[in-house]
């Protein structure tokens, strides 16, 4: 397992449990659009952070 | 306008008996999903429950580990707290010394500190489900 593969891993499961848990989002369309915008930003946040780390001299 | 406040009043959610909300939210750390099957969110609670107890085994097929509090390392406690939000499978394993103790090993796996971070949020899901089976019982949510 690669360390993207547990990112997106991790991602989809938070986010469809996010998805399936708001209490403001009501009708099955929206908790979908919920659900992917949450996966958008825990995926593009990680590629982000990554990215940030790759230049840090550590 | 008549209408609009007829459909808020059908829309609103109504509270069910106080035994049904405490047993659902109690049954949400015995099984995932189960407080919300209990209250007729079948797919809901299909849902929640499937992503919880995958999770938890994605954490120990990463090869993670649970947390038991240690006196003399406070981080455990935190770690521990979001484990056992697990509720029963947290507890059984724990008593049972089963996935808490680590071995050097297991430690230098790649994927050793993805699987905790498995384990502790799905136990951190848990009780967010629990907490959202008891706000559907009370009548605060849909």
């Amino acid at each position: 397992m690669t360390h993207f593969i547990a990112l997106v891993l991790f991602s989809l499961l938070v986010s469809v449990a996010f998805a399936a848990l708001s209490s403001e989002h009501h009708t099955t369309q929206e908790r979908v659009k919920y659900g992917a915008k949450v996966l958008g930003y825990f995926v593009g946040v990680g590629f982000l952070i990554a990215w940030a780390l790759y230049f840090l001299p550590i | 306008m008549y209408s609009e406040e007829l459909s808020e009043q059908i829309a609103a959610p109504r509270p069910v008996p106080v035994a049904r909300t405490i047993a659902a939210t109690v049954a949400t750390f015995i099984v995932p999903g189960l407080g919300h099957v209990l209250l007729g969110k079948m797919i809901r609670g299909a849902i929640i429950g499937g992503v919880i107890i995958l999770m938890f085994a994605l954490g120990f097929a990463m090869e993670g580990h649970l947390y038991k509090p240690d006196p003399n390392e406070w981080l455990t406690w935190f770690f521990s707290f979001l484990d056992a939000g697990m509720g029963l499978p947290y507890l059984i394993l724990v008593l049972a010394d089963w996935g808490v103790q680590i071995t050097p090993d297991q430690a230098a796996k790649v994927t050793f500190e993805y699987g905790n971070t498995f384990l502790c949020v799905a136990g951190a899901l848990n009780m967010l489900a629990a907490m959202d089976a008891y706000d559907i019982g009370i009548g605060r949510k849909a």
